[in-house]
């Protein structure tokens, strides 16, 4: 009865630890959600544009660059019960899954490399963290961080402002 | 400019690739920067991210060094670099296949060197003007 009593509120704080970290992850994807629209930026001053769509019943947002050429990236952000993830699909030809960590005042998502898919070993490296920083309603940014073989990192930096 | 990609090979690939060429044929020398991922971008109509992949993989294998705030540039030692790398592929890669074409055929060292020559000599004399 004892060991029962000195359980329960351990339990309790368990449930509700997890219950919490299930609305955070499901707080930002609905912050994300809000990104829907267009939007026009650019990376290193080269234009490049962004579009944002939720998709499958509200359970999936995505995310496609708009560039000139036939490399147009597409991600994909969902729920994975309580974790928030993102599949890259890739112009390399591999599909990374990232999972993201918020900071403690929700402005800036991050989400970092987990596994992939079709990453050849003759593949130089892959896609391994975005950072999303929200800076208003019709202003935001995202680093896109890209991990060669040798672990070095090179990020391009997207400064995006809503056109729609 | 249009530019017809390879299918085949992700196209970051195919960037670094270009610039290796470029090295190789001192079209880009040693201590010059490399073009701007911004210009790049537009004048190959691709995306700044696949710019930026194919320079980081330069860097990778230390053809190219990032200097703060002034760019990328080729390294000093990077066409030897190049060099070494692609004899060594062709001596591992391409030349047992040519080789067993040879012993096939039963060409001599001294007709290959003629052949080599003759083909050499063409290519250096001037061209008659018709």
């Amino acid at each position: 009865m004892k060991t029962r009593r000195f359980m329960l509120p351990f339990a309790l704080l368990l449930f509700t630890t997890a219950a919490l970290a299930q609305s955070a992850a499901q707080k930002s994807f609905e912050q994300l959600k809000s990104l829907a629209g267009s939007w026009e930026g650019t990376l290193d001053g080269h234009p490049l544009n962004v579009s944002l769509r939720v998709t499958s019943m509200g359970n999936t947002l995505m995310h496609e660059m708009r560039g000139a050429g036939p490399d147009d990236p597409i991600t994909m952000f969902h729920l994975d019960g309580d974790r928030l993830i993102l599949t890259h699909y890739c112009d390399a030809g591999n599909q990374p899954r990232m999972a993201a960590t918020i900071s403690p005042d929700g402005k800036t998502i991050v989400f970092d490399f987990l596994e992939a898919t079709n990453l050849l070993s003759s593949q130089a490296g892959h896609m391994q963290r975005v950072t999303f920083n929200f800076i208003d309603a019709d202003h935001h940014t995202e680093k896109w961080e890209f991990a060669m073989a040798s672990g070095q990192q090179m990020g391009g930096l997207l400064d995006l402002k809503r056109s729609k | 400019m249009d530019f017809k990609w390879n299918d085949n090979q992700p196209i970051y690939r195919q960037l670094r690739d270009r610039v290796v060429a470029m090295i190789l044929d001192c079209v880009l020398k040693e201590g010059d920067p490399l073009p701007s991922v911004r210009n790049v971008a537009a004048e190959y109509r691709v995306n700044p991210l696949t710019v930026l992949k194919a320079y980081q993989q330069l860097v990778d294998e230390e053809l190219v060094e990032t200097r703060r705030g002034r760019g990328m540039f080729i390294n000093a030692g990077a066409r030897a670099l190049l060099l070494q790398g692609e004899r060594e592929r062709f001596l591992e890669e391409e030349w047992p296949r040519i080789s067993a074409t040879i012993q096939r055929l039963g060409l001599r060292a001294e007709e290959l060197l003629d052949a080599a020559y003759s083909k050499t000599a063409k290519q250096n004399s001037p061209k008659k003007e018709r």
